[in-house]
């Protein structure tokens, strides 16, 4: 029950729009149960019960492809907006531009920073959500199979492979992208080492926020279901190596205190 | 009033639990009824899909999108690091911390960009000089990828096999869906189209290892939504269409359809890609964030007073760390489990053979494995969990068709997932042969 539990959680902690298109897990758990506590020995009995399974499955895997799918058209069209949102406040309000003005400059600058940076992790938590579904479905499988002999989980988890929802390359590569266009908009400046000790811990607090908060779950939920089961098998996960762990877990905020 | 911001209160969990939207049919009648609603229907339609001609690939078509303009100006390097010095302003504050937030600077490194002409145009120009849609580094499924804006799916000869199995024959079944036909995938019940959106159903010819070229379906027997994958490219080539229409308001989506003269592309797709485009170029700055919808009016309040107070430039940096920590996390694990499924599809892949082997050798399976098997020299690899025989012979099995000292050398430079995947092999067998015996007959339908 602890990736139910964990799946429960990152569910909780996304964003809205996202809550019911993750893998009903708890569900489908209870129905691997009910069919191995009603199978009987008939084999068609078994078939049945199976093709019921496989449908709900593919349901499920439906719902990731469309939902993912969509995302994915939304971030390439928003990617390419945000490159020419910088290029148009460049242009016109940067130093060398039509109507140059330092102060809308780095107004509209800062707006770009912060959309750019939750843009960026909106992505990054598709990836996740990928991954997650996939996790799950491989764990429903590999139950399936424990309770019912069956031998579905391998040739399923096959086709799951190569479902679009676990395909995230493209999402990982707009990603990737994002960086660089951090990194090249935003050059990080160097600080004296207090100075920036000093930023972090105020930059804590701002772990209160949407799209940061909802990384930060799912980093610790990775490392929590990694962590090493009672099932531990060949086809599980090593415990997951997280650097900055301590750092990570200090995110780990309640809501900001209202401002009065 | 910032000191009240850095209490460090533990994090409670006040959820309530999430409805979920998963409606699980009670009781088998109501899965058999509509079991075999979708056999009637898939038949028919089976007969309407597929054998549409293969296309030739349409990535050229779409490639002679014009390279987007060089952006031709200067900058003044000393400009820009001021304003992003200005907008780091800090207040001292003073909380305990960990190590860890100093080595979490010093991985960022020194990002000592100069804000060159030559940087600028990279950046912008950088989805330009990306490759060719082939985005799929792994193997034969790269096909997907190199799909632009298809999706393959053999839902129909799959849902087929699976519904009017009664008793599962799997190698019937699996048969299709062999390593050397990596297209095939999950079939899509076709009895609820109403509800989901079709995806693109793909070329009968694929399961004959025909994935080197770009297969695009004719338009599929549901008419509605059939839903396509857009890339960059792709997405390239509409801004192109609509920008020579006049803007993403005056044209159409005709119009675009036919300018971009895509196969396969349906003037569906195209409406509701134009939609996205003009409502995330018309609302910048709430379609950037659909997460600033959702922060609450409390958390507004604070993020406004968090810039002017605290360095909302750090807090960016940081978040932007741990998102790409996450990311990094991620396509780690996901590279693992592609690893596992690999592995284990190779092992079984190398236990059927040895099966057949076994097979053509004739006489009584059993009898004949077992004595095949005992003067086995013991090979390096790691024991068995399970004391059943069959499993044992079966383990033995694995080494005999060479799996044995080089794989478990590789396995055992793997991770320790790696190096049970073996083991895992010869339980997932026994727990067949506690219910259909050790006979090699069966064992055809353990096809995994």
């Amino acid at each position: 029950m602890k990736f139910g539990k964990r799946l429960k959680q990152q569910i909780e902690e996304s964003l809205p729009a996202w809550r019911d298109k993750f893998l009903s897990y708890k569900e489908l758990k209870k129905l691997v149960r009910q069919i191995s506590s009603a199978e009987s020995c008939v084999e068609y009995g078994k078939a049945d019960a199976e093709a019921e399974f496989v449908h709900l499955l593919n349901n499920e895997i439906d719902k990731f492809n469309v939902f993912f799918m969509e995302q994915e058209e939304d971030f390439i069209i928003r990617h390419k907006e945000l490159q020419q949102r910088i290029k148009r406040v460049i242009e016109t309000w940067g130093p060398n531009g039509t109507k140059p003005s330092e102060a809308e400059y780095k107004d509209e600058m800062a707006k770009i920073r912060k959309d750019i940076v939750n843009f960026h992790g909106e992505m990054v938590l598709l990836v996740n959500y990928s991954n997650i579904n996939y996790t799950g479905l491989a764990k429903i499988l590999k139950k399936y199979d424990k309770r019912t002999g069956g031998l579905l989980r391998l040739p399923f988890i096959q086709k799951v492979l190569q479902q679009p929802f676990f395909i995230t390359d493209l999402v990982s590569k707009l990603v990737k992208e994002c960086e660089n266009i951090i990194d090249e908009v935003f050059p990080v400046e160097q600080e004296d080492e207090e100075e920036i000790v000093k930023e972090q811990r105020e930059a804590i607090t701002v772990a209160g926020k949407g799209i940061f908060r909802n990384t930060v779950a799912a980093l610790l939920s990775m490392q929590e279901i990694r962590r090493g089961s009672s099932t531990y098998g060949h086809f599980s996960l090593p415990p997951m190596d997280l650097p900055d762990s301590d750092l990570i877990h200090s995110f780990q905020l309640n809501s900001p205190i209202p401002i009065v | 009033m910032p000191s009240s911001f850095l209490a460090l209160t533990s994090f409670k969990d006040k959820y309530s639990t999430s409805p979920s939207s998963f409606q699980v049919s009670s009781g088998r009648e109501v899965m058999e009824n509509s079991v075999s609603l979708q056999e009637s229907s898939l038949a028919p339609s089976n007969g309407t899909l597929g054998n549409s001609s293969l296309s030739p690939s349409i990535v050229t078509d779409h490639m002679c999108a014009s390279a987007l303009p060089h952006v031709q100006h200067s900058h003044n390097p000393a400009f820009i690091s001021q304003s992003s010095r200005d907008l780091a302003s800090l207040l001292p504050l003073d909380a305990s911390f960990s190590q860890s937030t100093a080595s979490l600077i010093h991985t960022q490194g020194n990002k000592d960009v100069s804000w060159s002409l030559d940087r600028l145009q990279m950046f912008l120009d950088f989805p330009e000089n990306t490759p060719a849609p082939n985005q799929l580094v792994e193997s034969s499924t790269s096909v997907l990828a190199s799909e632009d804006h298809n999706k393959k799916t053999n839902w129909q000869e799959w849902a087929d096999d699976l519904i009017n199995v009664v008793d599962p024959d799997w190698s019937k079944i699996l048969d299709n869906t062999n390593v050397l036909n990596p297209r095939v995938e999950l079939p899509k019940p076709s009895g609820d189209i109403s509800k989901q959106q079709p995806q693109f159903h793909q070329n009968q010819l694929v399961p004959h290892g025909e994935f080197s070229s770009h297969a695009y379906p004719s338009s599929t027997a549901p008419p509605t939504k059939p839903r396509m994958r857009w890339t960059p490219e792709l997405h390239e080539a509409f801004l192109e269409a609509v920008n020579q229409l006049g803007g993403s308001e005056r044209a159409t989506p005709k119009g675009i359809l036919k300018l971009m003269n895509v196969e396969g592309l349906t003037i569906y797709h195209v409406k509701s890609h134009l939609q996205k485009y003009r409502t995330a170029r018309y609302m910048p700055e709430t379609s950037e964030g659909t997460s600033e919808k959702r922060i609450t009016s409390i958390e507004e309040m604070k993020s406004i007073d968090l810039k002017t107070s605290i360095g909302i430039t750090e807090a960016l940096r940081l978040q932007v760390e741990v998102q790409k920590q996450l990311h990094e996390q991620l396509e780690i694990q996901r590279n693992l489990q592609l690893r596992i499924e690999e592995q284990g599809r190779y092992l079984q892949m190398m236990f059927e053979k040895q099966k057949k082997v076994e097979d053509e050798k004739g006489g009584a399976p059993s009898s004949a494995s077992d004595d095949l098997l005992a003067p086995l020299p013991g090979s390096k690899h790691p024991p068995c969990n399970n004391g059943k025989s069959d499993s044992e012979a079966l383990e033995q099995d694995h080494s005999r068709t060479g799996i044995g000292p080089g794989n478990a050398g590789t396995n055992e430079d793997k991770s320790s997932s790696g190096v049970s995947t073996k083991q895992k092999m010869p339980e997932t067998e026994s727990t067949v042969h506690d219910e259909s015996g050790f006979s090699v007959s069966k064992r055809a339908r353990t096809e995994k």
